[in-house]
């Protein structure tokens, strides 16, 4: 029986005398109530027994693998695969919400025919025809052929696009979006190449490890593999014995992973390289931590002035000496260089001297410590995110009118490219232009032909996990639901039109995409879930959800190739510091990450972590920053439980572009720096994306590092001016949360 | 309906696991059918979310911290939300541990909104949205609520209804975690643990002896079934 005030009590209390003997007689009210909320169907109904079906997550390029819950053909929801060794039965909020781009409400059925390019008026198409149109234009089209995938290609599309490709002579296909070059899949690749001589991705052991040093890493957000990176953190702070890890975070604006940090310091925009070789030093000079470490830091860490050091990232020479014993002292320490680095035009020295501190921890294939991803296993083909420089080349192709059919897939470039690159430009001059998008994207409307393929939950594919931790892993993916709406696989156009073009239909002769995955699933010969011959392993590689060993092979043992000292040059900024006052730090939306979140209601809808927004774009500054600027952000009483948050629209200006959004006053971010979140300023790509905050590139210019693995996207410097517009943040803050006390702290009289 | 033991329903929350990551706020909405609120909705200050992550400022830049905490109906074993409820749409189940939200009873006073010192009740001005075919989505499992009606976290009962049955057809008892609701099946670092607090070998009843725990606005004497443990702490020297 429930203690306390009970029903009987309350109505005893409110109502007076003889009424309160009739109503109490009603009693008890519990030998009434069914024991379940209002959840069961009408009788007559049975929703039948749900089925579980494996495949893969496409929401980045991670790979985690998936179940899917099916009950009279409908799919209700993912989960992540108990088995799978990646992610192990856990998924993120965007793996979570991709039964919604199943089921998006502005998918296109059918093919498309666009007469004029940007006006939307769309013709439909049978299938047959628009094939016959696509087999007209590649054949005529020839070897100047382009491919414009993204990192979350099928492998066996990847690999059908490239075969075909490489029969008619045409350039490989490039794979390149926002997601890959914010989080630096190029750079690390090129890093890892030089100081190990192995291009794979790097990946991190947090669970045996016991310090951490982030430098500037969100890896609990949208970045290289964000669940896993979630379920080692839980490991990481919660290891036998009671031991729990330590993580240090250094960064300018307050990421999430920023906020689980045990130690948090708010550096300069650009100067995690410096930190990290002034680590280096320090322990090389003091002779911090073990012999052996002493002796590395000697080798790889070249000597730089302290004060400097100190003076260029805004912390001090006892942080920076205090930073050095930690990081030395410890068993199983970690340096994780993070997304903001690829930006800069330092970005490979800055890479090289983060992942140094590694070399000097001796922790290189090691537990608790850094390793490579394992390899793809032969025959399969993981679509390798191209870098910036590979993108530029071939918009320049495009602009020199050396492309005669363009054929985008899954990537997005009119919006994944700042405006200055001028992919609208270049692509006036490709005669034909087609998009296998399910949903009109700002590409599409470039587009003459759109050629609608399945959403993952309705594809055929494979995986191969990159990064994959310790082991191989091939995701499989198949389709779990009948296609709901009239879309045809990428994988099958391209097989049908290979046909009529002598040479590619030498190089793919198949039947089907199925044929083509039967047979490179049975090349992978038998894995953990066993069986033999080529129908029973294709049966175990859908059944499971993919391929891979039972045991764990051991780490390849990784030498440095560091000869001489890696030295970081200063970071450069573009735009004059007396007319540019600020730092502009941009990063990957939570919930949307590079964007392709957008389209999708639970991910605009749901909260921010940081600042509780949804549906908008918003302009991270420090309250003092907004106070010095004039800059009104106040809370509004609307209701008994809530408030509203109002805010001054501010036009954000660079050299390059500007952008309109308004001010979220963040606690957690350096006065001298302005964050704005990408994700949001679509001007197509389905009805909840359209229309709807701005798109922070318009902000960057076109300029790429040296090497020319990434565009310079971090070291931009940026003005504020104030609109005079307000308008109310969809935030979901409580009205006696922060927003109250603290802006009205630093806005005293409001 | 078949008699069933005495149950604790109970989660533990570890706040120092819990990334503010946001995989149980959309989960959540998957499994129990919630509706998305548009923008001017959610600025009005009616956003819902059976589960969502506050979002707790400490300190002064740069000396600043942030804090997540997952906040859910609570479950509390004396729930002030309950006796305000002129219909009983809100009861409790003493049985389960469990507060019910009886959808069909309810003619949406809203006074347990204004009782519940956790804002976790969420009311529907308007009949929810979803345009066609995301409705194809929907949990059959799970009612959609429709306009003037009151909703909340339930500790998805549908799957606790689905376990039990499984076990009672297989004649056996309950194990331990085969209830798992749908925001602690995807928390990637799990933070979030379920279980019956009722058998003192579930890993429920292991954690909330925790010397970490506590429970929100305890003073209240609601006695929650939502045990947290704080977060933080490092044995590391620095």
């Amino acid at each position: 029986m429930t203690r306390g005030i009970t029903r009987r009590e309350f109505i005893r209390i409110g109502v007076v005398g003889a009424a309160a003997a009739v109503l109490t007689g009603c009693l008890p009210p519990r030998a009434w109530v069914v024991l379940e909320p209002y959840v069961r169907p009408p009788e007559e109904q049975l929703a039948g027994v749900a089925t579980w079906y494996a495949s893969t997550c496409r929401q980045c390029p991670a790979g985690c693998g998936i179940v899917v819950r099916i009950m009279n053909g409908r799919a209700l929801k993912i989960e992540g695969n108990p088995e799978h060794p990646l992610n192990r039965g856990k998924l993120c909020a965007r793996g979570q919400a991709g039964v919604q781009l199943l089921y998006h409400p502005d998918r296109l059925s059918g093919p498309a025919q666009q007469t004029q390019r940007g006006t939307r008026q769309f013709k439909s198409l049978s299938w047959n025809d628009a094939l016959n149109l696509l087999y007209s234009k590649l054949q005529a089209a020839g070897s100047a052929t382009a491919v414009w995938g993204d990192s979350t290609m099928s492998g066996h599309l990847a690999d059908i696009f490239a075969r075909y490709t490489k029969a008619i002579s045409a350039p490989a296909p490039i794979f390149f979006d926002l997601y890959t070059l914010f989080n630096g899949y190029s750079v690390l690749s090129k890093t890892n190449q030089q100081l190990f001589g192995s291009s794979a991705l790097p990946i991190y052991d947090l669970a045996h490890a016991d310090v951490v040093f982030s430098f500037g890493a969100d890896f609990l957000s949208a970045a290289l593999s964000q669940t896993r990176y979630g379920v080692e953190y839980g490991a990481f702070r919660s290891q036998p014995l009671g031991k729990r890890g330590f993580l240090v975070q250094l960064e300018p604006r307050m990421t999430i992973t920023g906020a689980k940090a045990d130690r948090w310091h708010a550096i300069k925009p650009g100067a995690e390289g410096l930190i990290a070789q002034a680590i280096a030093s320090i322990i090389a000079d003091q002779k911090l931590g073990s012999v052996e470490r002493q002796t590395r830091a000697q080798t790889v860490a070249a000597r730089v002035d302290v004060n400097s050091v100190a003076a260029a990232s805004g912390l001090s020479v006892d942080d920076l000496t205090n930073l050095a014993r930690i990081f030395a002292a410890a068993d199983h320490p970690i340096a994780i260089p993070g997304a903001a680095l690829n930006g800069q035009n330092n970005v490979a020295q800055a890479a090289s001297a983060v992942q140094a501190l590694n070399i000097i921890a001796g922790n290189i294939a090691q537990p608790g410590g850094m390793g490579m991803s394992a390899s793809a296993p032969a025959g399969l083909i993981k679509p390798t995110p191209s870098s910036f420089a590979d993108a530029q080349a071939l918009v320049e192709q495009m602009r020199a009118g050396r492309i005669q059919a363009l054929l985008v897939h899954g990537a997005n470039p009119a919006f994944d490219l700042p405006d200055k690159i001028g992919f609208a430009d270049a692509v006036k001059n490709v005669p034909f232009v087609v998009s296998f998008a399910p949903i009109v994207d700002e590409t599409a409307r470039y587009a003459d032909l759109i050629l609608p393929d399945r959403t993952y939950l309705e594809s055929w594919g494979y995986d191969v996990v990159a990064p994959s931790f310790g082991q191989p892993i091939v995701s499989g993916q198949q389709p779990v639901v009948t296609p709901v709406f009239d879309a045809r696989a990428t994988a099958d156009v391209m097989l049908t039109v290979a046909r009529g073009i002598p040479a590619a239909a030498r190089a793919l002769p198949y039947a089907d995409e199925v044929a083509f995955l039967k047979e490179t699933v049975a090349a992978l010969g038998s894995g953990a879930a066993g069986g033999a011959g080529a129908d029973v392993l294709w049966a175990r590689f859908q059944q499971h959800g993919g391929w891979w060993q039972s045991t764990i092979p051991a780490a390849t043992p990784l030498q440095s190739k560091i000869t001489a000292p890696i030295t970081v040059s200063s970071t450069q900024f573009q735009g004059d510091e007396k007319e540019y006052p600020y730092f502009l730090h941009l990063f990957l939306s939570d919930l949307l990450s590079d964007g392709r979140g957008a389209k999708l209601p639970w991910l605009q809808g749901s909260p921010d972590p940081m600042t509780t927004i949804a549906w908008q774009t918003w302009v991270e500054m420090h309250p003092e920053t907004a106070q010095k600027l004039g800059i009104t952000s106040a809370q509004v009483e609307v209701g008994f439980q809530r408030g509203t948050l109002i805010s001054d629209v501010v036009q954000v200006t660079s050299p390059f572009g500007a952008i309109e959004a308004p001010v979220y006053a963040h606690p957690g971010i350096r006065p001298d720096t302005i964050a704005i979140p990408i994700g949001q300023g679509h001007t197509d790509d389905g009805r909840y994306a359209r229309d709807r905050g701005a798109n922070a590139l318009r902000l960057v210019g076109a300029q790429a590092d040296a090497t020319g693995s990434s565009l310079l996207w971090a070291g931009v410097r940026v003005k504020i001016a104030r609109t005079g517009r307000q308008i109310s943040l969809a935030t979901f803050e409580f009205t006696p949360g922060v927003t109250r006390g603290f802006i009205n702290a630093a806005f005293p009289g409001q | 309906m078949a008699k069933t033991p005495h149950r604790e329903w109970a989660m533990i929350i570890d706040l120092d696991k819990c990334t503010g990551c946001g995989a149980c706020v959309v989960a959540c909405h998957a499994e129990n059918n919630v509706p998305i609120q548009t923008e001017q909705e959610i600025a009005r200050g009616r956003g819902i979310h059976w589960i969502h992550i506050e979002r707790y400022w400490e300190g002064a830049f740069p000396r600043v911290k942030a804090n997540f905490l997952p906040l859910l109906c609570q479950q509390c074993e004396r729930a002030p939300c309950e006796p305000v409820c002129p219909v009983y749409a809100s009861v409790r189940s003493d049985r389960e541990n469990l507060n019910l939200q009886v959808y069909n009873r309810c003619v949406g006073t809203r006074y347990c909104q204004n009782n519940d010192p956790y804002k976790v009740r969420f009311f529907n001005w308007f009949e929810p949205v979803f345009d066609e075919p995301l409705n194809q989505q929907l949990n059959p499992d799970v009612t959609v609520r429709s306009a003037g009606v009151m909703e909340k976290c339930t500790f998805c009962v549908q799957r606790i209804r689905r376990a039990e049955e499984r076990a009672l057809a297989e004649n056996r008892a309950l194990r331990d975690g085969e209830v798992i609701p749908a925001c602690v099946q995807t928390c990637p670092p799990s933070a979030l643990v379920f279980g019956d607090l009722a058998d003192p070998n579930s890993a429920v009843a292991k954690l909330a002896g925790d010397r970490r725990k506590f429970k929100l606005l305890e003073h209240l004497g609601t006695e929650p079934a939502i045990v947290y443990l704080k977060g933080g702490e490092s044995n590391v020297r620095a």
